[in-house]
């Protein structure tokens, strides 16, 4: 929509515990630079994009910073210290982003979403869109005994980016906070709080959360055969 | 058309690929990069100067703090980077037993770190568009060169970086490629191998002629590849 401004927080408030590594997991380095840069590099393609925030833990503002300095990344892209929970994190992000009409919510851990991604969630009809992908396992209730049953094709696998009309992500942030309820992302808030109508798109099964070391192996192999399309040498 | 910055280009190999280039139709700009002025003077008046715009830039790569502005100053100019032929070298020959910090610390400055500085500052400004770095080795670096430790140790490190880097920068769409010149009739041969009749071995223009075939856009398979260039006894003139 002509005059429509659209804003992106990056949440980069990983911290590295699941990796066993001391350095927050965004900047591991994969297929040669951090995990974040391969983010930040796609939305630097994005001409769509008014502003980027990228929100971390304090101690991690100036490296981030520098992450982005060192690669001409200025003017829309700024980073800001984040909150204590994920969705605190984007509560401060979408502040920064006042002026902002739409949001797009991406993590610095999915390295391999690609710039076609962003510009088909962007250009889709729907103010609050969602990529996800089909869940090719059986999920049960329970912890030490089975509890209940889902119905597999109902299930959807919840990825990022997101994207949300603001005033309606607004509100649902501010009615959780004011419940004191925790969600894990965004679509399942908006939901809840029935501030908007989100649509699923097909996502894509390279489009990975970096999570455990077993992913950096299997993200050296995405990059290797999707990104630069190459088959590994033998 | 094409912006090319050359670094040795007072002399030998980097010399001849300016003058290779400068009849090139697809090279538009040549930024000569080097110590010596007169040098300098003396590749430009070799040049066809009526094909390109060439820029002399007198600057010593050993002040690695200065080539962040260096290379920004070359990029607000003309607009573009499109190849970085790293070919500026230092020796200084010598047994284990003799080699002096000094000359340590000066030789990898120059052969490698002011290269690393030198392309992670282009890098900056050729990502995303297809551009081309050429990294001048030697066959010293693949070689046991007994006498020579730092220059070859540091030739060693220029194509392992190369290596690294044709991986690392293909997502830019920048071809790196590391060429390892044999003996060459260069000023620096010339301090390697003093008594050795400059005549009798390959001349820096063959080199330029491999440099400038890897900047051509019809070369698109040899990146990340350490290439050997000799001459064979067999085509001596």
């Amino acid at each position: 929509m002509h005059g429509m401004k659209t804003g992106m927080i990056i949440l980069a408030g990983g911290v590295g515990k699941r990796m066993g590594q001391s350095l927050p997991k965004q900047f591991i380095i994969l297929a040669g630079k951090p995990i974040i840069v391969h983010v930040l590099e796609k939305v630097e393609r994005l001409t769509a994009i008014d502003r980027v925030v990228i929100t971390c833990p304090s101690e991690y503002v100036e490296k981030t910073r520098t992450l982005l300095a060192h690669r001409n990344l200025s003017g829309r892209f700024s980073c800001i210290e984040g909150g204590d929970t994920r969705q605190e994190s984007v509560y401060m992000g979408m502040l920064d982003l006042s002026e902002c009409d739409s949001i797009i919510i991406h993590e610095a851990v999915r390295p391999f979403v690609t710039t076609k991604e962003f510009q088909a969630l962007i250009d889709c009809e729907y103010e609050n869109a969602i990529y996800g992908t089909r869940i090719p396992f059986t999920v049960l209730a329970g912890n030490d005994w089975v509890e209940g049953t889902f119905e597999r094709s109902t299930l959807v696998n919840v990825q990022l980016p997101q994207k949300f009309d603001s005033a309606a992500l607004l509100r649902a942030h501010e009615l959780a906070r004011q419940e004191g309820r925790d969600f894990t992302e965004d679509a399942s808030m908006v939901f809840e709080y029935r501030t908007g109508k989100v649509r699923i798109l097909e996502g894509s099964e390279k489009n990975i959360k970096i999570t455990d070391p077993t992913d950096l192996t299997i993200g050296e192999a995405i990059y290797s055969e999707y990104v630069l399309g190459r088959t590994q040498d033998s | 058309m094409k912006t090319c910055i050359i670094t040795g280009a007072s002399q030998g190999i980097g010399r001849a690929t300016a003058v290779r280039l400068s009849k090139d139709p697809s090279v538009g700009n040549i930024v000569l990069i080097a110590r010596s002025e007169a040098g300098l003077a003396a590749t430009v008046a070799s040049m066809d100067v009526a094909q390109v715009n060439v820029k002399s830039i007198p600057y010593d790569l050993s002040d690695l703090e200065g080539i962040e502005g260096l290379v920004k100053g070359i990029y607000d100019e003309f607009g573009s980077i499109d190849a970085l032929l790293n070919i500026a070298g230092y020796a200084a020959p010598d047994a284990l037993l003799d080699t002096t910090i000094s000359d340590m610390e000066k030789t990898f400055t120059v052969n490698v770190f002011s290269m690393i500085v030198l392309t992670r500052e282009c890098v900056k400004y050729m990502r995303n568009h297809p551009s081309k770095i050429v990294n001048v080795a030697s066959t010293a670096g693949v070689t046991s060169r007994p006498g020579w430790l730092t220059y070859a140790a540091s030739k060693a490190a220029v194509i392992s970086m190369s290596n690294t880097l044709s991986d690392e920068l293909a997502e830019y769409q920048i071809k790196v490629y590391s060429i390892s010149p044999g003996r060459c009739a260069t000023e620096l041969r010339r301090k390697l191998a003093p008594e050795e009749d400059p005549t009798t071995i390959m001349q820096p223009e063959h080199v330029a002629d491999v440099i400038a075939t890897l900047l051509s856009d019809d070369e698109t398979c040899l990146d990340g590849q350490n290439l050997i260039v000799r001459q064979m006894p067999s085509v001596k003139k």
